[in-house]
């Protein structure tokens, strides 16, 4: 196992390193002089110009640069926001909790519903039940999230009414940001209208949160229905009905468990598309966070932003990515014999 | 009426027409195969059914409402968007921009995914798996980062979706081929060849490729969809296809403006896309379950 997690380790770093390569080139191309897509100051002043240039040894050769970009990237200077002059890591940090709180409700949302779904769509017998699930969970993978989110906002936020389309609190409430979640810092606050700010916080984040949700719950029911039907086929359960348990206990005890691995593995398969889903939804909703500040940062080119962002949320997904497949592997044996095996 | 059987040798059907009939049994499938074929023909022809050209504005037709509505006319069978222009011709018009468009970047992508899959699957140890991991994490980097990236150097476009999305979706095309090509390569089946004297690349063609034809087949269709939501995605972020393109994201973000007095303006474009999205996901998930048995 030691040696699995090294080779992962190994796995990071070298994407870590491509990721940084691919963004030096890809600024060398930006249509803007080199020192402000770096540093992202329009008119430095002459002092200014030269701190930049020996910053990233813009007079050296390409290998220099590189080592003296990566250096300065990894370092956490991400240079300055071109539109609002403040560090972008500084702007990236204030974003990225409104969007992992975003995606956590949608991800809770998606297991939460979408496995007790494809469990039963494996049990039931009935062949309407099992073609209706199944034809729920295709028109929900096929549909574009864009359109979901207008349409769920025309009809609950504007025709009906009942929740709000956009942002993450409504503004009347004051709430000083703690950890950056609006529904932990609502509570947090010490306020007399915390309750009902926190209601306001979930109110929020209701639509967007199932608009975001349609497609991992998609997900998860059809895998866990795929991987239900195969367990539910072998031996081990076999025996376990032969034994004469409660089909409650086997399906949860026996067979559920072991279905949540693929689960689990599709999971970290999904992550780049829901990450790109999740930007969209944010522009949509309008909320705060990484999407909608990249977005608006691409509108305006905003080069530095582009870099940081970029950077930020591809170095968070391939952290994620690997850190689900090595739970995987620690949760799942079977894996691990594949792994040496590979040697 | 039933076949009277005289012989007891039948007809053994070839594993293509039992691919076909399991196929063919689906219903759904079936629909979806037809809905893509539909689409296809609109895809190719599709200019010239249009009644109306993309952008041609009738100002006394502003913001009509479709034909089933009471002050709708046939005229203009899906209403008209706040310029005066034809909804239903734009749909037309747009097919080979969103459905054509997949499909080239999902070939494109299919073919170096190909490439690069096979010569990694076919290779053992380090230079493997950098070819083969590296291209995993980079599976992971969304394609709208990727496309942002595009944008940011060549500024938006159409032709700028082609290779932000073609990129997102090789790495897909590469895992699928290498895994699927390392698991034959262990069979007893590829040694027996092998010992009988067949070379790296007969191997690979003859032997291995026939098995893994299955893999490339399903993975092209899911590809196919997510290209067409990728590509509408862009297009709604006005990072794709420009303002008048009739393309359908951009549709979907040129009625952004009138979607409170004429939701049909957004929604119809949306089911246009979720239906092409449908088609072939029925398509996808039937040839799955039919080549299933074969797989197994």
């Amino acid at each position: 196992m030691g040696r699995y997690l090294l080779r992962r380790l190994n796995l990071f770093l070298a994407t870590s390193l491509a990721l940084v390569t691919v963004l030096f080139i890809t600024t060398s191309y930006f249509p803007v002089s080199k020192p402000f897509a770096l540093s992202g100051i329009a008119t430095p002043t002459t002092e200014q110009l030269a701190q930049i240039e020996a910053d990233y040894q813009l007079n050296g050769n390409q290998l220099q640069q590189f080592i003296a970009y990566a250096q300065t990237r990894l370092s956490g200077d991400l240079g300055l926001s071109v539109t609002s002059q403040r560090p972008v890591l500084e702007e990236l940090t204030q974003a990225l909790p409104a969007s992992f709180e975003l995606a956590i409700v949608s991800g809770i949302i998606a297991v939460l519903f979408g496995v007790p779904l494809g469990v039963l769509a494996s049990l039931s017998k009935n062949k309407i039940t099992q073609h209706s699930i199944m034809a729920i969970t295709l028109t929900g993978y096929s549909i574009p999230v864009f359109w979901l989110g207008l349409t769920l906002s025309l009809w609950f936020g504007v025709e009906l009414g009942w929740l709000p389309v956009s942002g993450r609190i409504n503004l009347l409430y004051e709430i000083e940001p703690v950890s950056g979640f609006m529904l932990i810092d609502t509570l947090l606050s010490d306020s007399a209208y915390r309750i009902s700010a926190f209601k306001d916080a979930v109110f929020h984040i209701i639509l967007p949160a199932i608009t975001l949700a349609v497609l991992p719950f998609t997900v998860v029911v059809r895998i866990t229905r795929a991987a239900m039907l195969n367990i539910m086929e072998l031996p081990f359960i076999k025996a376990a009905e032969a034994r004469g348990l409660h089909t409650g206990t086997i399906v949860l005890r026996h067979a559920l468990p072991n279905a949540l691995i693929p689960v689990l593995k599709n999971m970290g398969l999904m992550l780049g598309t829901f990450a790109s889903y999740a930007m969209i939804v944010e522009v949509i909703f309008s909320r705060q966070g990484v999407g909608s500040w990249l977005v608006a940062g691409i509108y305006q080119r905003d080069y530095t932003v582009i870099q940081g962002g970029v950077l930020g949320v591809a170095l968070i997904i391939i952290f994620f990515s690997i850190l689900i497949e090595v739970l995987h592997n620690a949760y799942n044996p079977l894996s691990r014999k594949e792994i040496y095996a590979a040697n | 009426m039933p076949r009277i059987r005289i012989y007891q040798e039948d007809h053994i059907p070839s594993p293509m027409q039992k691919v076909w009939q399991a196929f063919a049994d689906n219903p759904f499938a079936l629909m979806g195969l037809w809905a893509v074929c539909c689409l296809l023909t609109l895809a190719i022809f599709g200019p010239w059914i249009a009644p109306f050209s993309p952008e041609q504005q009738d100002p006394s037709a502003l913001l009509l409402p479709p034909s089933w509505d009471a002050s709708g006319t046939v005229e203009h069978f899906l209403g008209t968007d706040d310029l005066g222009r034809d909804i239903f011709s734009r749909l037309l018009h747009g097919a080979h921009l969103t459905f054509g468009m997949a499909l080239a970047i999902v070939l494109a992508s299919l073919l170096v995914g190909f490439v690069i899959g096979s010569i990694s699957g076919m290779m053992k140890g380090l230079k493997s798996s950098i070819l083969s991991h590296l291209l995993d994490a980079l599976l992971s980097i969304p394609s709208l980062l990727l496309a942002i990236l595009v944008v940011a150097v060549m500024g938006p476009g159409l032709d700028n979706v082609f290779w932000a999305v073609g990129i997102a979706l090789t790495p897909q095309f590469v895992r699928a081929i290498h895994q699927a090509v390392h698991e034959e390569l262990q069979k007893d089946y590829v040694t027996a060849a092998r010992l009988d004297g067949a070379n790296s690349i007969q191997v690979f063609w003859y032997v291995i490729m026939p098995n893994v034809w299955e893999t490339v087949i399903i993975q092209t269709t899911l590809a196919i969809s997510a290209a067409i939501l990728d590509i509408a995605a862009l297009g709604f972020l006005n990072l794709g296809a420009q303002a008048p393109s009739p393309e359908w994201g951009a549709m979907v973000s040129q009625g952004l403006d009138s979607l409170l007095t004429a939701p049909w303006t957004v929604t119809i474009p949306g089911v246009a896309i979720l239906c092409s999205v449908l088609a072939i996901n029925l398509v996808g998930d039937g040839l799955r379950s039919a080549l299933s048995p074969i797989r197994n």
